[in-house]
């Protein structure tokens, strides 16, 4: 198991080269002269060619790149040409609102999808079930700036009970994090459902209630456990999908998080800044994964052994190490 | 147990009920209410949205400011009232609609046709060539989508076809990955195995056999993409990234009323329910389609 | 003669879906002594799942509903039972071994959880004495104690069988439904299962009702035989009556399709036809569109279940004198 991480762990790193490779190609491509951006648009050409020397933008993009990642390596992602901060210190003010962000509504998506959707697969065709199977699909199609538009409507203005911007206080974030979960927990508890009116048919289940067990015991303990993994799947992908739809939520509620950040960076071709964003995500990105398959593999003892078993064989080729 | 075979044969009386795979999948969806009820939703929106310009003149109804008519309330004439530049809701959202529905399909069939290319070579030849596809669209699916978009979009200017690309990129890693995965499946039935037999080409293989056959699956998860992709157009849309003014698009028509929220709902309020409507159908359209066309979740 | 453990009268289940009722099991009516072992056989949707299901209350509702009869389980009639009533009943008197092995146990928990569970469920005792009477049961269903942690996924097709049986068996119920437990498996594993469940069985003095579709495996272990088609019981009498004298023209038709090493033939005789439509049976006896005897009275009137000698009863008009003295065939 150690071993299995350890393994997807270097397998995240030739990914986060290849999206740092990519994301530099296309900035530094991409028409825009950073020295112009940093200097303003006033600045004589001789101070400009001196700024693009200090930058290394006269080097060929191969050499830019290399020595970006030099630095990189070592913790270091170098200057804002905008703000002119160091992009570390910035990130590690943007980072916590946009991580409370993405994980409060991972961690609502599963505390309200999963009951309800084992609630409804229990109830199956009841008419809470078909009412709540109509209200889903609206929720599922709703864009999160517009739920995010019609609550601050209802609640900050209308009501006056939550600030519409901002995330400083636990108040402020009722709001931003409701609204990036919404269609999750429509997705999700459908998921669940489906899943579980799946399990439920499925022989071993028969075999728990021949056992005379009591049906509690019986959805609860054997069902939901199998009923699960498809959820696990489909949550573990929703963090991309939170870390995505928090650019949006952010710009919407005046958050300062790592998504304004990147807008705001992408506007002025800040390079540092941008390439920091995008690695970064990316790199949490891969670590939920990881801990996705490792919650699969807690759950169903099939995949735990599939590890085991795939250990066993390179140990038996006599090529431990990859 | 041959002779049992044979005495069984003809007595199978099943016969009549023979039909094509299509024409069994649509009697199936139309005997599904919510695809029905999907389809008559999504029809009336299209067939509103795509007369529009039978009806609205661009230049006149669509973007001309009007100032002495800024958000006005709901009233005759003005069903769905006016903006902050005095402009009809009602006309912008038709018109708006052409734009969001046409880019969502437009940059879905190209991704679909990248996405069906890289699958099919992907699932087919399996091995270097699988290993080097699916390894650069892993770099592309460790960037969020929305993120990858929105970086492609600022990097190229926000015009129409940068969109549909943008968009396309966004989606072929996903879409690859499922075509694939229904190649994979059908390359490992035994009729493939039999034409392989036969002497075709690899290529008429692909094309004319596993395609057709891996596609119906995926055509409604084709269109729920053209859902999602509605949504991140909007999104872009939103934040300023998107279709640019003083063209209308749903989502830019939300931001634009976001700032006059104190003031009145019905700008913010009425694209979004044209988004969240046109959404919905495809949805219960795609759900209808997967149930009708996946012969694996017949029961 | 033994007393009755399970007497089955006019068991009627039927299943209403969109496309019709399926009337899946009609008048059913059966008897279990104790310690006997009762073999139902019939083909493919006969109704011989379902009728098992109605005895462990399992049939799935809805679509399935059981619309009249009675059960009675020494006596009590189980279906007048409240569910948690029934509940003590499953897996503590009435247990049941599934068809399918492969499917039958839960891939996420370990056998000896499996186990341990029912025992834990009707008995008295905490975690630790009821995982070591389920280590008990596995070492009786000769699987060795130390593989008792794994997951079924680890287990042969045999062995898991083995380990649905152990549950089946965990609680000493007094009736062990069996339905097609060897199906599923390998030929050389089908006869130790079935050794296996025949010494148990003897040991528990157990009875049992076993459903199948194989008269091989029938006349290895069964005392009484029903023979059932199209929801309905055509023939039953002891293990002699029905291999030595069937009377009905579709038991013969069974016998029939078998081919026996014994004999020079040049084709077997299988039944002509197919299994009806459940949601469309044909009327008068359901037999009648296969049979070779079929006369105009088949196709209108149902046979009575008649009693040819002590104890063996067949449906059909030949032994009700009412078709002309025409004898059936035997399958020779």
């Amino acid at each position: 198991m150690g071993r299995y991480i350890l393994k997807r762990l270097a397998q995240m790193i030739p990914i986060v080269i290849g999206v740092s490779i990519i994301v530099f190609l296309l900035l530094s491509l991409s028409p825009g002269d950073p020295a112009k951006m940093i200097l303003g648009l006033n600045a004589k050409e001789q101070e400009l060619q001196m700024m693009r020397e200090q930058l290394g933008l006269n080097d060929p993009i191969p050499v830019q790149y290399f020595n970006y990642m030099k630095k990189v390596v070592v913790g270091d992602f170098g200057t804002s040409y905008s703000t002119k901060q160091s992009v570390i210190e910035m990130i590690g003010v943007r980072l916590p609102p946009t991580l409370i962000l993405a994980f409060g509504s991972l961690f609502t998506i599963l505390i309200v999808a999963i009951p309800l959707g084992i609630a409804l697969a229990v109830k199956q065709n009841s008419p809470f079930d078909n009412i709540m199977r109509v209200v889903s699909l609206f929720f599922a199609a709703m864009p999160g700036f517009w739920s995010g538009i019609l609550m601050i409507i209802l609640f900050s203005v209308h009501l006056g009970w939550l600030p519409a911007n901002g995330f400083d206080t636990p108040s402020a974030m009722i709001m931003p994090i409701i609204c990036s979960s919404i269609a999750g927990w429509a997705v999700n508890s459908r998921i669940t459902r489906a899943s579980m009116l799946d399990v439920i048919r499925q022989d071993y289940i028969r075999t728990a209630r021949a056992k005379g067990l009591k049906e509690s015991i019986v959805i609860r303990k054997h069902a939901l456990k199998n009923a699960l993994l498809p959820t696990i799947t489909s949550v573990g992908m929703a963090v991309g999908g939170c870390f995505g739809g928090s650019v949006i939520m952010e710009m919407l509620f005046g958050i300062n998080g790592m998504g304004k950040m990147m807008i705001d960076a992408l506007r002025q071709k800040d390079i540092p800044t941008i390439m920091a964003g995008v690695i970064i995500t990316s790199v949490i990105i891969a670590v939920a994964n990881l801990l996705t398959d490792l919650a699969y593999s807690f759950v169903d003892p099939r995949i735990r052994s599939m590890y085991a078993r795939r250990k066993q064989r390179k140990e038996v080729a006599g090529h431990g190490a990859n | 147990m041959a002779q049992i075979d044979l005495t069984l044969a003809p007595a199978g009386k099943k016969k009549s009920k023979k039909r094509s795979l299509w024409a069994d999948a649509w009697l199936r969806l139309r005997k599904n209410k919510s695809a029905v009820a999907g389809m008559i939703m999504l029809a009336t929106i299209l067939i509103v949205i795509y007369s529009s310009p039978l009806y609205l003149d661009y230049d006149n109804d669509v973007i001309k400011p009007d100032l002495t008519q800024t958000l006005q309330f709901p009233a005759e004439g003005k069903l769905l009232g006016t903006d902050e530049l005095g402009r009809d809701v009602l006309a912008r959202i038709l018109w708006g609609g052409r734009i969001s529905i046409g880019i969502g399909v437009l940059a879905m069939m190209l991704s679909s046709i990248i996405g069906c290319t890289l699958g099919a070579i992907s699932g087919y030849y399996g091995g270097k060539t699988d290993g080097i596809i699916m390894r650069s669209l892993d770099v592309f699916m460790a960037i969020p989508s929305l993120l990858l978009m929105i970086t492609l979009v600022s990097i190229m200017k926000p015009t129409i076809t940068n969109l549909i690309i943008a968009l396309a990129i966004g989606s072929v890693p996903s879409v690859s990955r499922m075509v694939r995965a229904q190649v994979l499946y059908i390359k490992g039935q035994e009729f493939v195995e039999a034409i392989r037999a036969q002497g075709a080409s690899d290529f008429r293989i692909i094309v004319m056999h596993i395609l057709p056959n891996a596609i119906s699956p995926l055509i409604s998860q084709f269109v729920m993409e053209i859902a999602g992709l509605i949504l991140a157009i909007s999104g872009l849309s939103f934040i300023g990234l998107g279709v640019q003014p003083p063209d209308p698009e749903w989502g830019a028509m939300l931001s634009s009323g976001r700032e006059h929220i104190r003031d009145v709902w019905h700008v913010t309020a009425f694209p979004g329910i044209a988004l969240v409507l046109t959404v919905v159908a495809l949805t219960l359209v795609g759900d209808g389609l997967r149930d009708a066309l996946d012969p694996r979740m017949k029961r | 003669m033994q007393k009755k453990l399970l007497e089955i009268k006019d068991l009627t289940i039927k299943f209403h879906t969109d496309d019709g009722v399926v009337e899946a099991v009609n008048k059913v009516s059966l008897t279990v002594h104790e310690g006997e072992t009762l073999g139902i056989v019939g083909e493919t949707g006969a109704g011989k799942t379902t009728t098992a299901l109605g005895i462990m209350g399992l049939v799935d509702c809805p679509p399935g509903r059981i619309e009249g009869g009675k059960i009675m389980l020494n006596d009590q009639d189980i279906l007048q039972l409240d569910e948690d009533e029934f509940r003590k009943l499953r897996g503590k008197e009435i247990s049941m071994i599934f068809q399918d092995p492969m499917t039958a146990l839960n891939p996420v928990f370990t056998v000896v959880d499996q186990i341990a569970e029912v025992i834990a469920n009707h008995q008295q005792l905490g975690e630790k004495e009821a995982e070591q009477k389920a280590i008990e049961m596995l070492e009786l269903v000769r699987i060795p104690a130390e593989r008792a942690y794994e997951y079924p996924h680890q287990f042969s097709g045999g062995m898991k069988q083995r380990v649905v049986i152990a549950i089946a068996l965990a609680c000493n119920p007094r009736l062990l439904i069996a339905d097609e437990p060897t199906t599923a498996l390998d030929v050389t594993i089908q006869a130790q299962v079935l050794e296996l469940m025949k010494d148990l069985k003897t040991r528990s003095k157990t009875s049992m009702m076993l459903i199948t579709h194989d008269l091989g495996v029938v006349s290895e272990i069964c005392d009484q035989v029903a023979i059932m088609y199209a929801g309905e019981i055509v023939e039953s009498g002891s293990l002699e009556d029905i291999f030595e004298n069937p009377l009905h023209p579709y038991t013969n038709g069974l016998f029939g399709s078998i081919p026996d090493i014994d004999k020079e033939v040049e084709f077997l005789s299988p039944i002509e036809g197919l299994v009806p439509d459940p949601s469309d049976l044909p009327k008068g006896c359901k037999f009648h569109p296969r049979c070779k005897y079929a006369q105009h009275l088949c196709s209108v009137e149902e046979p009575a279940f008649q009693e040819y000698s002590p104890g063996h009863y067949a449906k059909c008009f030949v032994y009700e004198g009412k078709l002309p003295a025409k004898e059936v065939k035997k399958y020779e």
